[in-house]
């Protein structure tokens, strides 16, 4: 009685561990591919802004032309107060900049001097005249005293009414005087350098920085970065968020007592400037929206487009394509060449030791390190083997499935040559009764009925050739390049794509939707891959088992 | 062609375009159930199947030694015995479907047709398509019934579409299966009854236009109604081919064969006429297996 007890609750325990251990892995494998699958959507649907309509319109030749001119004309509205606030402050603070711009109109005057064909005598007095007005305005703009700007500015002023100054580009000196007498009122002289960098850290987050892209893109007028990249402002609603947060906040490591280590702060942006400048914080935030206008965007042809920037910008096409182009040829190697030698294992070989030997080669093999296949594709193919047979030795698609196919062959030889020699004795026991010899046998009876289990390794082997990097490191794959004619060139692929993102540069951190993207993508057409492969599988089963 | 009734149509389809020589003609047209059953050894001329010492090796163990012995054309003949007495390596030894196993040595002459099938140019695809087999274990291929029993006559080389239906229906219908499956020529063969499959397999064997059927165990893995239409299958196609069936049930070798041979570790211990096998041993080891006193 007691047994019989002590049995059923080892049973219980039995299969609540067995499905305890299911519910586990199916939970892990959520917290695997739940974020990476909503991080890799994110490429195909998310909040564009007008920016990345424009960017579709002028790279892609995409979209209605009159909308989004009517949408540019609107938020370049709103844009305009932003650049306004920032060029009045930059008038106060920027003193490089206003002192490049003296010397500028003193040039000029100079020129328009001499094309006028002043005397020799007034030329002299003139150009000595300005000259002083330049290097008195230029003390002015690096001085930190305002009493000195005051007096130097006035002094500057008193020659306003020179005749020989009136009606000449001179005259942009008192102008500028003026301005720069008024803007330095309201600001504390003192902070001059580190308001000129810091309003220049504003710009760079803004319209854009030597290297980033900024929030709104580049201003009107501005002549276009030679990246196309910094030609456009945040296409992504995503993308425009951080830029904000990044305008309106910023970090710093501050000692809050002498002695204690440093602490990060995170304080507003706006506390850097003078009171005058502050306004445009708020404006912007508040205006973001209607100065991106983002919209829901279902961008499906990141699955087609060619990238531009190192995927800054664009699709994974090519390395859809070469991803599919490499399986495909791989498979024409691994399918028959796997199956003939499980045949030849199976049916003809004997059980000699050279049969053990090939046998623990075959299995050694399939635990060798992928690299060292690509190492291996590297030497042999592309140095040795293309050469001898009189092609170019360099990295191609057909040598890069070669590798793949080397890489793949032991998991599609030991699946076949299990599913050959699990086909019943009695199958071929029967059709050579009825005369067939063993070639016919094979191919008529045996290889039909082993066909679910041949089906297995040709699911095993896809998903492994479509997901390797490391065998077409040195074999085939590029990071970029045109898009391959013939099986002699090289490809993109959606997994050295995303070795090369990730190991590249920054770019990846700012552009994860487009990694991920490819990521997903790639665990997609794998599964897209697997799942034809099984369907034909069940239907080949079905058909085996008469149902 | 003439109406002909069921069980006919095998006869006179399968067997007209098949040169007989004449010495078999003699014996269609004596009526076997009044042939004195000839003593072993007699009547070389007759036998299809004569075996003179043979001998069959597996490395150096013998699985039969010494058999000497004729099967004669349209009946039946039994072979009985204990386990791993040899029966069945002696019936794959006829259609050499012992060359699988390997290291097998074969000694004697074992004739087939005049031919020793144990020769160098002996052409195993002829031999083993006048020679069909029937096995143990109903095995039809994971195919359509009909491509189960096109098998053989498009190893021979029949293409055309129109013959092939035509041995098909002969061959299903001389396995007496030809009703039960004529609806679903293209279901699969595994999705039938293991008796179906056992007469499908017949038919698969009958298709090939044999001369010989050898049945290895056909019943063993079937119940007894699926086994009594074999046994009636059998005795309406002993009237065109010559069978040779092991089993291991003496009430079924009594049944349907007019001789029997009772082989004992791997020696033919006594070959007769089924009826003096069984009611008259001149072996006491015969008479001791036959009465269950041992085996």
């Amino acid at each position: 009685m007691r047994n019989l007890h002590v049995r059923g609750q080892l049973d219980r325990v039995f299969t609540a561990t067995t499905a305890l251990s299911i519910v586990l892995l199916t939970l892990v494998l959520v917290a695997i591919l739940g974020p990476m699958v909503y991080r890799g959507s994110s490429a195909v649907f998310f909040q564009g802004t007008v920016e990345f309509r424009k960017m579709q319109k002028n790279l892609f030749g995409r979209g209605n032309e009159q909308a989004l001119n009517a949408e540019v004309a609107e938020t370049d509205q709103l844009r305009r107060q932003v650049y306004q606030m920032i060029d009045g402050f930059k008038k106060g603070v920027d003193v490089e900049a206003l002192s490049e711009q003296v010397r500028e109109i003193y040039r000029q005057f100079g020129q328009e001097l001499r094309d006028k064909n002043v005397p020799t005598g007034q030329y002299t007095k003139l150009r000595e005249l300005t000259r002083r007005i330049r290097d008195k305005l230029e003390t002015a703009f690096h001085s930190q005293d305002i009493n000195e700007i005051k007096r130097a500015v006035a002094e500057v002023l008193k020659e306003a009414d020179n005749p020989h100054l009136k009606g000449t580009s001179a005259e942009k000196f008192f102008a500028l005087a003026r301005q720069f007498l008024q803007a330095a009122g309201q600001i504390d002289l003192s902070k001059h350098q580190e308001y000129a960098a810091a309003v220049q850290e504003v710009e760079g987050i803004l319209f854009h920085s030597d290297s980033l892209p900024g929030l709104l893109g580049p201003r009107p007028g501005e002549p276009p970065a030679p990246l196309t990249m910094l030609r456009y402002g945040a296409t992504r609603w995503d993308q425009a968020q951080v830029l904000l947060d990044r305008f309106l906040w910023v970090d710093q490591w501050v000692q809050e007592k002498p002695g204690e280590p440093l602490v990060l702060k995170r304080r507003p942006r706006a506390e850097l400037f003078p009171e005058s400048l502050r306004p445009l914080f708020a404006y912007v935030e508040q205006n973001a929206d209607k100065m991106l206008h983002p919209r829901r965007t279902i961008y499906w042809q990141f699955l087609i487009d060619d990238n531009i920037n190192s995927h800054y910008f664009g699709g994974i096409g090519p390395e859809i394509l070469g991803t599919m182009l490499i399986t495909v040829v791989g498979m024409l190697f691994v399918i028959p060449l796997g199956i003939i030698s499980a045949a030849y294992l199976v049916e003809c070989a004997s059980d000699g030791w050279t049969m053990r030997i090939i046998r623990m080669g075959i299995n050694t093999l399939a635990g060798v390190p992928s690299i060292v296949f690509g190492l291996f594709g590297l030497a042999f193919f592309v140095l040795f083997l293309f050469p001898a047979l009189g092609f170019e030795p360099k990295p191609c698609i057909l040598a890069a499935s070669m590798t793949l196919a080397v890489l793949t062959l032991p998991v599609m030889i030991r699946a076949s040559e299990e599913a050959i020699r699990s086909v019943p004795a009695s199958y071929k026991e029967g059709s050579l009764a009825l005369g067939a010899s063993r070639f016919h046998t094979f191919v008529a009876v045996t290889f039909p009925a082993a066909l679910p289990g041949i089906l297995t390794g040709v699911i095993l082997s896809l998903s492994r050739i479509a997901g390797e990097t490391a065998p077409i490191l040195f074999t085939g794959a590029v990071s970029l390049g045109a898009v391959p004619h013939s099986v002699f060139d090289p490809t993109r692929t959606l997994s050295y794509g995303s070795y090369d993102m990730a190991v590249g540069d920054r770019l990846a951190m700012m552009v994860p939707h487009n990694q991920y993207g490819m990521v997903v993508t790639l665990v997609l057409l794998i599964l897209i891959l697997n799942g034809a492969a099984i369907v034909l599988r069940t239907r080949v089963f079905k058909k085996l088992r008469g149902h | 062609m003439p109406e002909e009734k069921k069980e006919d149509m095998p006869t006179s389809v399968l067997r007209d375009d098949r040169k007989k020589p004449n010495v078999r003609t003699t014996i269609v047209t004596i009526d076997r159930k009044e042939t004195p059953a000839q003593p072993v050894g007699d009547g070389c001329e007759a036998a299809i199947i004569r075996s003179e010492n043979f001998s069959l090796y597996y490395g150096s163990k013998a699985g039969v030694k010494n058999i000497t012995m004729d099967i004669y054309p349209y009946s039946v003949t039994a072979i009985i015995g204990p386990s791993g007495c040899g029966k069945s390596t002696f019936l794959r030894s006829i259609n050499r479907m012992n060359d699988l196993i390997p290291h097998v040595r074969a000694e004697g002459r074992l004739l087939v047709d005049g031919h020793d099938v144990y020769e160098k140019r002996t052409n195993l695809v002829h031999l083993r398509q006048q020679v069909g087999m029937v096995f143990q274990k109903p095995n039809p291929f994971p195919k359509s019934i009909f491509d189960n029993v096109a098998y053989g006559p498009s190893l021979q080389g029949v293409r055309n579409k129109g013959e092939l239906q035509n041995v098909v229906e002969q061959s299903l219908r001389a396995a007496a299966l030809w009703e039960e499956v004529k609806n679903d020529l293209k279901k699969s063969a595994l999705a039938l009854s293991g008796g179906q499959q056992q007469r499908l397999c017949i038919a698969r064997a009958l298709a090939t236009k044999p001369r010989v059927l050898l049945m290895d165990e056909p019943c063993s893995a079937l119940d007894p109604i699926a086994t009594g239409r074999i046994e009636d299958l059998m005795g309406q196609l002993q009237r065109t081919y010559t069978i040779v069936i092991v089993t291991h049930n003496m009430q079924q070798a009594a049944r349907v064969s007019e001789r029997a041979a009772f082989f004992c570790l791997g020696e033919l211990i006594e070959y007769d006429e089924t009826a003096r096998i069984f009611s008259n041993p001149a072996q006491k080891a015969t008479e001791d297996y036959v009465t269950g006193r041992f085996g």
